[in-house]
């Protein structure tokens, strides 16, 4: 009996550890899950704007309007942004000519961008937001206006999904083919 | 929690359901809402140690970071004596900027005033930014607190926490 006490508890500890590492794990690879609140509503509050792009040229969200949009806030002294925008590149160059469209919304100034952008060869428009792009966020369901977050935005206009925190490739191009 | 039964393999089953069931919680865990508010994950507050010194302090929630450069500090009306000495931080290596140090857990600073008059209020403002390891980051924000400077030769005052933060731009 002593035995099968000590063999439960150890199989407890195991679980117990094994719980906190999923936990961990969970935690790390999604951040902030999904807000759900803004789907399926329209995202008038992005395609009533307009925002320069790094050469001071004032760009209309709504020139996408009817394609898949994907609108990324993010930031170059935002590291997790940073590391998950060359899978939006591929993802822009593999289905762009099928109706997606990515477009950046960068909480930055337009020398950081234009460098970063460079590096990256990005192929997408990035606008220049400033904290009112946070706001802007904000009214998009960004609870804490973190970065990155990422709103996209089906064919008709309404919010398809929203994230705080990194996407995951293959949930990206789950909710985008879903959506073509 | 019922004890455990005879055969190893009703306990090990009873092991296996425990597991899942942690699993299962720990992942719902992880899927709440648990990213903190900025004012919270990055708590500021001040304490007057005498008329003319004042210590800030960050309380860095567990699992969050603040970047050493984007840390600043001011006082008013008084202004700062000194550039304050900021500790060393956590070196990280970030391809896009270099070498950057970040603070964890507790961080206080030492802000010497010039022009502070005893027994005077002094607003003690703290711009900063910093990230959670869940993988986002937050803006700059600014906090600030109040805080009356002792006369000479009397204690120091008790800690105060920041007011709610004020929305910011960074430089």
């Amino acid at each position: 009996m002593a035995k099968g006490r000590w063999w439960f508890g150890f199989a407890l500890a195991v679980a117990g550890v094994a719980a906190l590492l999923a936990g961990v794990y969970f935690a790390r690879e999604t951040g902030e899950p999904t807000t759900g609140e803004m789907r399926g509503k329209d995202a008038t509050a992005l395609f009533g704007i307009a925002l320069p792009d790094t050469k001071g040229r004032e760009q209309a969200l709504t020139q996408w309007k009817g394609k898949v949009v994907v609108v990324n806030f993010w930031a170059t002294w935002c590291v997790p942004c940073r590391e998950e925008m060359p899978q939006f590149v591929n993802v822009q160059r593999e289905l762009g000519d099928r109706g997606v469209q990515f477009v950046g919304i960068a909480i930055d100034q337009p020398d950081k961008i234009d460098a970063f952008a460079a590096e990256l060869n990005l192929n997408y428009p990035v606008l220049v937001g400033g904290y009112g792009a946070i706001e802007l966020s904000k009214a998009l369901g960004n609870r804490l206006g973190a970065l990155p977050f990422t709103v996209i935005v089906d064919r008709a206009g309404r919010v398809a999904q929203t994230q705080l925190g990194p996407l995951k490739d293959r949930e990206l191009r789950a909710i985008i083919t879903q959506l073509l | 929690m019922r004890p455990p039964q005879t055969e190893p393999g009703r306990r090990f089953a009873a092991a296996l359901a425990w597991t899942v069931a942690a699993l299962w919680t720990g992942a719902v865990a992880a899927a709440g809402p648990k990213l903190l508010e900025p004012e919270r994950a990055f708590a500021f507050s001040v304490q007057a140690l005498d008329e003319k010194t004042v210590e800030a302090r960050f309380a860095i929630a567990n699992g969050y970071y603040l970047y050493r450069e984007k840390l600043h500090f001011s006082v008013e009306p008084a202004s700062l004596a000194a550039m304050p000495t900021l500790p060393s931080g956590k070196i990280k290596d970030d391809e896009f900027f270099g070498k950057v140090e970040t603070y964890r857990g507790e961080l206080t600073v030492a802000l010497a005033l010039q022009q502070a008059a005893p027994g005077s209020k002094v607003v003690v403002r703290a711009e900063s930014q910093g990230c959670a390891d869940a993988g986002v980051c937050y803006p700059p924000q600014v906090q600030s607190v109040t805080v009356t400077l002792p006369l000479p030769g009397m204690p120091p005052g008790a800690p105060v926490a920041a007011t709610p933060a004020r929305k910011s731009w960074f430089n």
